[in-house]
């Protein structure tokens, strides 16, 4: 089919494409937006590094056609990255607790775990391990990335704790 | 937090500094293979044999020739006369391997073997096209089981008049026979191990740019190795080394599969000269199941001889390997390694080790973390064994078996001499982290009350190789003229977290800052000659060719700083970036400035003295290096449901002085996490037919978070015999793991008499082997 | 792993989306969460020339309680249902079974009505609607019929739906006061389509079971009624009943299929464990013990 034009919001940044209907998401981000954070380690919506937020809600983007995004709001792991080149809560405790080595998978942690932990202020050892279940890593034995996700949700806690008084 | 010396100045290794790699890797600025473009860059994709063994009788890519988008689709007539050599480095030009072709021709061998390259402008357009390409394939019967190429009379290779990729003979050898005939009891048992695959998150891939003017091919790959692949491709195409360069970005992960190119890899760079283009390969996700390397699909048949009070004095094993059509390197054979490191830890007095490997129509063998380690698979599950049969607990057993440090240096029965190694101390060390007597009684209670559970050990030695290809690595360090610091090495780190480890080495030996060293590697026209990375061995021995590098730099700069500063050199010391006089480290002389002079400023350098601050030393290797842990398990069944529940995992790692624990660590779990992906989830399966059946994610299933506990480590530190005393272990996790969870799980069914001899313990081989034992 | 080419529309109003499936009928497919749809696109192992995709569809999401029943739109989303607490009140077995499917990530954007009309035999909407005795309500250029669940799947990855047809909503009973549920599956991992699944409800009032719902999933071609298991229930006091008989009743005659991840012997053995252990919990819940979730 003829290419469709679609406008998307995409790190807070109003994009235009021009896609065929069957180009993914995840594709359009990397090669027509050039945000290459966005990984393909399965393009079948198992292993997560393609995941971005729509609408701020994690959604696999392998699974998603660019032309159903048009008008819609999408963030990356590069829209999650401060701008003044700190790091955010959940990237500094990937970092602090060695939640990564080959960082292949990383982009589809830091995204799962931002929204999983917006959905879960206080989660248990259990919330945790069940909502990084659905990303896949195989060089770090998830060992650093559990750590990670508590440490940013205590962080968080902290934080909120701190704004309450 | 950052040690500090005596003098205030940071000490870097030994301490668990986070990560370099880490900033760019968390904001998604990792640069891989398939994030790189450039102007005219064409796609590729293949087209595969959908069946595993026949006469291809046709291959018409006519229509898919006349797509739009489409710019070539190449067959086996077009890219194979362009391949005039696949033998790897390491194994030589004579080394004994299957009939090597790019892309197949009159037949094909396995399910997914590349039969025709369709080269476009997108991937999209690619497939589209290989799906418009008529084969004619009239299928044969597969041979897929070892059992299967050792019995038929049919050929996977009709080039070659056995099936047979490679074999170590069995020997006649009576000083053996006599310990068997003599011991108070042989104990045999054939042990399985199905296949499982690296699957690194990352895919394979490549770019190849021919560009026909300079006669000069760029690559960017995914890889472990630029050297070796360089190599490789320039005798592939009977091309001067110098005209290919070979860059490796960041690499997501490869566990071995990316140790070797592999026959995709030789088409796209053939594709590419042939049209003069750069052509990118990304292989999916789909493909890197079915026809990437393969590994594990291995047997060993172990009898030992047993003395009355549990010591095993002798060992017969017989290890079969399923190498699939076309392994990637030699006779895709781990049994060498797999003799040698036989023994393990223990006393064993002799050895008898034969071998086969067997061709199939299968995807072909890859390197797949510990190649070899079957040995300890076989031999800890021996262990527990013949502690059943004898009645003696297997950490009992071990003890009685295990080398003592009194005992080294220890020659083992295969002629390997251990010198600094602890297996007794990391055995006890992780008896007591896994509260092993406080296991059994818990064991004994949960099972009154109807509860299995199991603990499960195992023991072994990892060993670093360093000869042939493997025997050196080098280290450049250029200070440069502003006095920053450049690290350029011979690795080719992709997850092993050396431009964190390398930079702390250098760091401490230059005392400068880690935030003042650039580390640099995997680019052939660039960083120097190295096998890359893998086999355990970047860090301890590229380490010490970084220590050595950073010594005579720093003699240098204390040379020359103790010249700017007047004093002697004896009187000056390099701490905090500066050169200052002993005592005295307000007053120095910054790095920076010695820099300068050495490049800019030559006058003033002191008589005798050649300009510059750059230096490259190249280590040499100890032929062989050995690391050992011991890992513990505890594990509950579920009797009715065949489930296995991981309790906890520990693990005791000997790998002499440390970098950074968090990295060790970091290694250690994601080896034990493929284990118990091998174990319990992971199974590559063949139909009959040779049609493979878990080719997605759905099927071919990887742990999650959820499906991993906690891991726990201790550790005891033997230093190496080399500069730092560090050693090599990123192999281990997944070498020693699967012992340890199916001794868990064999320990936990004792009471049902239940008998374990093949993998993987899904839910439903679990329950099929507790009706088994209830008759 | 990419797709074939398709032509893609996006109607606003179930009108216009029936008006399409009519005009391209086998040639269409409609596209509501894709989390099935999507990656059987990308394996080419199908190749439609239309994707209509339902996802701007005006009223196609939503949960209504209508009278006794509670109207479930078609594209209402896995996490709507997880997160609905008057629909958990209602239909207590809806929120029990939305956690289980996938990872969050596919709750967001999976849909009851596309899990239904993708009938996989190990998915719970199919073996929830069938126990509840759901309606599923299907609209065509036609007009509008309903489907009773026992009649909506057909085999595996086949439905009663024709190819011009759009499920737009489920309706599900309210069950009263006494009424206890459960879901017990058996799955790898964490999120993976069961091996084998029970999904229960059972109500008591007075001394007697008055009311009982056994439905299994990944147990044959399609989700699978245990009217004999539910038979032995209905009207038996709760304390004379051995459930693991039951449970070995409810499995009595499935033939469950043999594939990579498990056997058919071991899904029936696994089966009745899991309908034994589903039924008690049930049963605890109906006899007003404070279900454990």
């Amino acid at each position: 089919m003829a290419e469709l034009d679609v406008t998307v919001t995409v790190n807070g940044q109003r994009r235009r494409l021009r896609v065929e209907p069957r180009k993914t998401l995840a594709d359009a981000l990397r090669e027509d937006l050039a945000l290459t954070g966005t990984h393909l380690g399965c393009e079948h919506g198992v292993c997560g590094a393609c995941t971005v937020l729509v609408e701020g809600q994690a959604v696999r983007s392998c699974l998603l056609f660019a032309v159903q995004v048009d008008g819609a709001d999408v963030t990356t792991v590069e829209g999650l990255t401060p701008a003044d080149g700190s790091l955010s809560p959940v990237q500094q405790a990937f970092r602090d607790c060695h939640g990564l080595q080959c960082g292949f998978c990383t982009p589809g942690f830091i995204v799962s775990a931002t929204a999983f932990l917006a959905g879960h202020p206080r989660p248990s050892e259990t919330e945790i391990r069940e909502g990084m279940a659905g990303n896949l890593c195989r060089c770090t034995g998830y060992q650093g990335i559990v750590r990670a996700v508590r440490q940013a949700a205590a962080a968080q806690a902290g934080g909120a704790h701190d704004a309450a008084r | 937090m950052t040690q500090l010396d005596s003098r205030g100045a940071a000490r870097w290794v030994g301490q668990s500094v986070r990560r370099r790699e880490d900033v760019r890797l968390v904001t998604g600025r990792g640069r891989y293979v398939d994030d790189v473009t450039m102007p005219g860059l064409l796609h590729a994709h293949f087209v595969r044999s959908p069946v595993a063994r026949g006469a291809l009788t046709r291959v018409d890519a006519t229509a898919a020739r006349q797509q739009p988008g489409v710019v070539a689709v190449l067959t086996a007539e077009d890219v194979n006369p362009s391949a005039h050599s696949f033998w790897v480095t390491m194994m030589g030009p004579d080394a004994a391997r299957a009939p090597m072709r790019v892309l197949a021709d009159r037949d094909v061998r396995y399910v997914g073997e590349p039969i025709a390259l369709v080269v476009a402008e997108s991937r999209y357009l690619a497939e589209d096209a290989a799906e418009l390409v008529d084969l004619d394939v009239d299928p044969r019967p597969a041979i897929v089981t070892i059992e299967q190429a050792l019995s038929n009379g049919e050929r996977v290779h009709p080039e070659l008049d056995t099936n047979l990729s490679g074999e170590i003979p069995a020997v006649a050898d009576h000083e053996l026979d006599r310990l068997f005939a003599e011991a108070a009891r042989v104990v045999t048992a054939t042990l399985g191990q199905h296949r499982y695959l690296c699957v690194p998150m990352e895919p394979r891939g490549l770019i190849a740019a021919w560009d026909p003017w300079q006669q000069r091919m760029e690559i960017v790959a995914s890889t472990q190795t630029v050297h070796e692949t360089r190599a490789q491709w320039s005798r592939l195409l009977a091309v001067p080394e110098e005209s290919i360069r070979v860059v490796m970005g960041d690499v997501g992960g490869s566990f071995g599969q990316k140790m070797f190119p592999g026959r995709e890899d030789h088409a796209v760079v053939i594709a590419a000269k042939l049209l003069g283009r750069a052509v990118k390969w990304i292989e999916d996700r789909a493909e890197n199941l079915i026809a990437a390397g393969h590994a594990r699909e291995e047997s060993m048949e172990v009898s030992l001889a047993v003395e009355a009070d549990g010591r095993i004095t002798a060992a017969r094993a017989h290890h079969l390997e399923n190498v699939g059509a076309y392994p990637i390197f030699g006779d895709g054979m781990s049994a060498p390694t797999a003799a040698s490191m036989f023994p393990g830890p223990y006393h064993l007095r002799r050895l008898a080790f034969s071998a086969q490997g067997t061709y199939t129509n299968t995807s072909g063998h890859c390197a797949y973390r510990g190649p070899w380690m079957m040995e300890t698979t076989a031999r800890e599950q021996m262990i527990d064994i013949v502690a059943g049969e004898l009645g003696v607990d297997p950490l009992e057993l071990r003890r009685r078996n295990v080398i003592q440090q009194d005992e080294l240096p220890f020659t083992t029965a295969t002629g390997l001499v251990y010198t600094a190694v602890s297996p007794a101390e990391t055995l006890e060390q992780a008896a007591g982290l896994i509260g092993y007597e406080a296991f059994r009684k818990e064991q004994e209670e949960a099972r009154a009350r109807g509860r299995y559970l199991g603990v499960g050990l195992s023991l072994y030695i990892e060993p670093q190789f360093g000869f042939g290809v493997l025997g050196t690595e080098a280290a450049t360090i250029r200070v440069e003229p502003s006095g920053r610091v450049n690290v350029l090495m011979s690795t080719g780190s992709h997850g092993q977290s050396l431009e964190t480890t390398v930079v702390q080495v250098v760091a401490d030996e230059l005392g400068v800052s880690i935030d003042d060293i650039r580390f640099f590697q995997g680019d052939s026209a660039a960083t120097p000659y190295g096998p890359g990375t893998g086999g355990s061995r970047s860090a301890a021995i590229a380490s010490a060719a970084a220590m050595q590098a950073s010594q005579q730099v720093r003699e240098k700069v204390l040379l020359i700083g103790a010249h700017l500063m007047e004093a002697a050199p004896d009187d000056v010391e390099m701490a905090c970036g500066a050169v200052s006089v002993k005592g005295d480290p307000a007053a120095g002389v910054p790095l920076a400035q010695v820099a300068a002079v050495a490049y800019l400023n030559t006058d003033a350098l002191p008589p005798g003295v050649p300009p510059g601050l750059e230096t490259t030393a190249r280590w040499k290797a100890p032929m062989f290096m050995f690391s050992n842990a011991c890992h513990a398990a505890t594990v509950e069944v579920d009797r009715v449901t065949g489930q296995v529940t991981l309790l906890r995992y520990v693990v005791s790692e000997d790998c002499g002085n440390m970098i950074n624990p968090m990295v060790v660590e970091g290694q250690i779990a994601g080896g034990v996490a493929q284990g118990i992906g091998g174990v319990f989830y992971e199974h590559f399966v063949y139909d009959g037919d040779g049609n493979p059946l878990t080719t997605t994610f759905l099927d071919y299933q990887l742990p999650t978070a959820a499906e991993v506990p906690d891991f726990e480590y201790g550790h005891v530190v033997t230093p190496a015999p080399t500069p730092g005393g560090f050693k090599g272990m990123g192999e281990g996790g997944a070498i020693a793991s699967p012992a340890a969870l199916i001794n868990a799980v064999r320990d936990a069914l004792r009471p049902l008499g239940v008998k374990i001899t093949a993998q993987p313990l899904t839910p439903d081989a679990i329950v099929q082997a507790i009706e088994r034992a209830a008759g | 792993m990419k797709s074939a080419p398709f032509e893609y529309v996006a109607p606003a109003t179930v009108d216009e989306a029936v008006r399409l499936l009519a005009e391209h009928g086998d040639e269409a497919k409609v596209l509501a969460g894709g989390q099935s749809l999507v990656p059987v696109l990308a394996l080419r192992l199908a190749r439609p020339g239309v994707l209509v995709d339902v996802n701007r569809v005006d009223g196609l999401a939503g949960v209504r309680r209508d009278n006794g029943r509670v109207r479930v739109g078609a594209l209402t989303r896995h996490a709507a249902v997880e997160r609905d607490p008057d629909l958990a009140a209602a239909v207590p077995l809806l929120a029990r079974a939305a956690p289980l499917i996938g990872h969050f990530q596919i709750r967001n954007r999976g849909t009851i009505g596309g899990s239904l009309a993708h009938a996989d035999p190990a998915a719970e909407w199919p073996a929830v609607a069938l126990a509840l005795d759901a309606e599923l309500e299907v609209r065509s250029s036609g007009g509008q019929r309903t489907i009773a669940a026992a009649d909506f799947v057909v085999s595996t990855f086949m439905t009663a739906l024709e190819p011009d047809d759009l499920l737009v909503a489920a309706w599900f009973p309210v069950w009263g006061a006494g009424a206890g549920f459960a879901v017990e599956e058996l799955a790898r991992r964490s999120g993976d389509f069961a091996i084998a699944g029970a999904i229960c409800g059972v109500q008591v009032a007075g001394p007697a079971v008055t009311r009982a719902a056994i439905s299994l999933l990944g147990m044959g071609s399609t989700p699978l009624r245990a009217r004999a298991a539910e038979r032995r229930l209905t009207g038996a006091r709760p304390d004379d009943l051995d459930l693991e008989e039951v449970g070995q009743l409810a499995v009595a005659d499935c033939d469950p299929p043999d594939d990579v991840h498990a056997s058919g012997s071991y899904r029936r053995r696994v089966g009745a464990a899991l309908v034994s252990r589903a039924l008690a919990r049930a049963m605890r819940e109906a006899q007003g013990e404070v279900q454990d979730g």
